[in-house]
């Protein structure tokens, strides 16, 4: 039945999908500005923002706490708020974010059934659209439905914002045992 | 009037077989099973039966019903000339290691030849890694003893067969420009393609040419089935016991019926007690996630409400290392409390850095990367699942691209939770 709501999906035309990119970037800049991990996203449901989100880590304590899922609690909220059918509304919505989502995010998404990702550059520590698991396109029957990538808009902007975050080392880290060799 | 009802819980003694659910059902008429070893009796007669098949005396608590509670010891009436053998546990746990460490010793075709000066062997191993660097192969000892072999004691790895355009196996076309002083003629031998993980690979390996090998005794053990004692069994158990029932909690509130708990080893303690909230207003609280935010509240972060889950319960930082002072049900709210928040602000702990996680089913994709990004020390779970990303469909914890692994071990009380989830 899932598969089925979700055909009803019309991906958005490039230059709306340009336009939420820009958005989503602004955003990332923020975060990097308050010592967060430079993400941000937005999550777009008939064109309009019902969640953006940015990294929590550190605010939270809990290290779950990526853009993606604080994004996805405010659409859960509005569709609480608005007594919105939830599985509705995500499998309407499009997430556009700077990062390639993580494994552990892209299999929230998966379970929330959401149909596109757009994002910027790629995640090569953890990514779960490609780059380390291709959790967006794998088989697993009891995790949700498959989603469609489209990556790279702006990709060097994005890597750009990364690195500039992982020259200042996280203060809140506990220090890194000695690499050892295998 | 109905005669009164008796309701036993058997605590398992330290060091002491476990009871299992079906032998005493079957023992005994009538009884029947509350959550998980909590038995109803109808009469006080039953418990003396009861008293009659054990083997072993057996510490109990007997409730009459009207919240009086009585302690105590059951003494086995009729006392078995043999006690069976302590420590049996009705199920065994097993590691989920990586496909590496699992998998056969690879094979790479190489040439070799017989030493046949020995005094030359220092100049040979010169003369071959420059020649013949091996770069990939750093655990390949070169030269080899052969004490079976009386005309030469040693033989050396010359290169590998694809190191070779022709193929060809004289010593002149081996050593093009150099002299190959005191070696035999060369033959082709199948030398290890990689170092080996596990003691059963370094053996299998070993048959072939000697290589370096680094044992992991926790590994080891771990494939022998040795790796837990008593005790620590005992103590596995009593967490697992935990999540189970935290997951028939759930369970009767319409939730999957998975429970978790996350344990600091160095103390012992439960830091957070978990079920799956996913068909409540979030669809992404797994137990395990429900977990990971709570040890966030322990240390007063945490982001999502669990107010109305009063099994999902935390151990606040600033009651270490004093009593059992679990907040129920009443996450502290960050910016209600500044003193626990300047606890943080000292350092340790960080997120769930060295914590155990037992939790009754597999974790799926999104759990298992929410631990390696949580930085989980050990995980046990009982039940696979079909989409399980710590052994079924994926290794998550051993995969070398990410920045943290962490032990999986699966089995603990695995008929127990698969029973939970029928």
């Amino acid at each position: 039945m899932g598969e089925g709501d979700g055909a009803g999906f019309q991906p958005p035309q490039k230059q709306e999908q340009e336009q939420w990119m820009e958005r989503a970037l602004t955003m990332a800049k923020e975060a990097l500005e308050n010592g967060e991990v430079p993400v941000g996203c937005l999550m777009v449901y008939r064109n309009e923002i019902l969640g953006q989100g940015r990294n929590e880590v550190n605010e939270t304590k809990n290290a779950t706490r990526h853009a993606e899922m604080v994004a996805i609690d405010q659409v859960l909220k509005w569709c609480h708020q608005k007594g919105r059918d939830r599985k509705e509304v995500f499998e309407h919505t499009v997430l556009y974010v700077t990062v390639e989502p993580c494994i552990m995010c892209a299999a929230a998404l998966r379970l929330l059934n959401i149909p596109l990702v757009v994002y910027g550059c790629q995640n090569e520590r953890f990514g779960g659209c490609g780059s380390v698991l291709n959790i967006s396109q794998d088989d697993l029957l009891y995790t949700g439905t498959p989603f469609q990538c489209l990556g790279g808009y702006r990709a060097e902007e994005a890597v750009e914002l990364l690195k500039t975050f992982y020259k200042a080392e996280n203060p809140n880290a506990p220090k890194s045992k000695a690499r050892k060799k295998h | 009037m109905s005669p009164p009802t008796w309701i036993l819980k058997m605590v398992q003694p330290r060091g002491t077989e476990s009871i299992g659910r079906t032998w005493c059902c079957e023992a005994v008429e009538n009884m029947t099973w509350l959550l998980k070893e909590w038995i109803r009796l109808k009469s006080f007669a039953e418990l003396q039966i009861l008293s009659k098949i054990l083997s072993n005396p057996v510490p109990i608590i007997v409730s009459n019903g009207l919240g009086q509670f009585f302690k105590g010891i059951m003494e086995p009436q009729c006392k078995k000339q043999k006690t069976r053998v302590l420590s049996t546990f009705t199920w065994e746990v097993t590691p989920v290691l990586s496909d590496e460490k699992l998998c056969e010793v690879e094979l790479l075709e190489a040439f070799a030849a017989p030493i046949i000066n020995k005094k030359q062997t220092s100049c040979l191993i010169k003369q071959l890694t420059c020649l013949y660097p091996l770069n990939n192969l750093p655990h390949i000892k070169r030269v080899r003893n052969c004490r079976d072999k009386s005309d030469h004691p040693l033989e050396i790895i010359i290169c590998l067969l694809r190191d070779i355009p022709n193929r060809e196996v004289s010593l002149n076309d081996l050593f093009p420009e150099a002299k190959a002083d005191g070696l035999g003629e060369p033959f082709r031998v199948r030398i290890p393609a990689y170092q080996p993980l596990t003691r059963s690979q370094f053996e299998v390996a070993s048959q072939h040419w000697p290589t370096t090998f680094r044992e992991n005794k926790q590994v080891t053990d771990a494939l022998q089935g040795h790796l837990f004692n008593t005790e620590e069994k005992t103590k596995m158990q009593t967490f697992m016991e935990k999540a189970i029932e935290a997951a028939t909690v759930g369970k009767k509130m319409g939730m999957e019926p998975v429970g978790a708990v996350i344990v600091n080893p160095a103390t012992d303690e439960v830091v957070a007690v978990g079920h799956d909230c996913r068909n409540g207003p979030n669809p992404l609280l797994h137990a395990v996630m429900v977990c990971i935010d709570l040890v966030a509240y322990s240390q007063g972060g945490g982001a999502f409400n669990h107010n109305k889950y009063h099994n999902c319960c935390f151990k606040a930082v600033e009651s270490f290392p004093g009593e059992h002072a679990i907040n129920i049900g009443k996450p502290l709210l960050p910016s209600n409390d500044d003193s626990l928040r300047e606890n943080i602000v000292n350092g340790l702990p960080y997120i769930c850095t060295g914590y155990d996680l037992y939790v009754s089913r597999e974790p799926c994709v999104m759990c298992a990367m929410a631990l390696v990004h949580s930085r989980i020390r050990r995980v046990f779970y009982a039940t696979s699942f079909p989409d399980g990303a710590l052994g079924t469909k994926y290794k998550i914890h051993t995969k070398k691209d990410l920045n943290h692994h962490y032990d999986v071990f699966k089995g603990l009380m695995e008929d127990e939770c698969q029973f939970l989830l029928s």
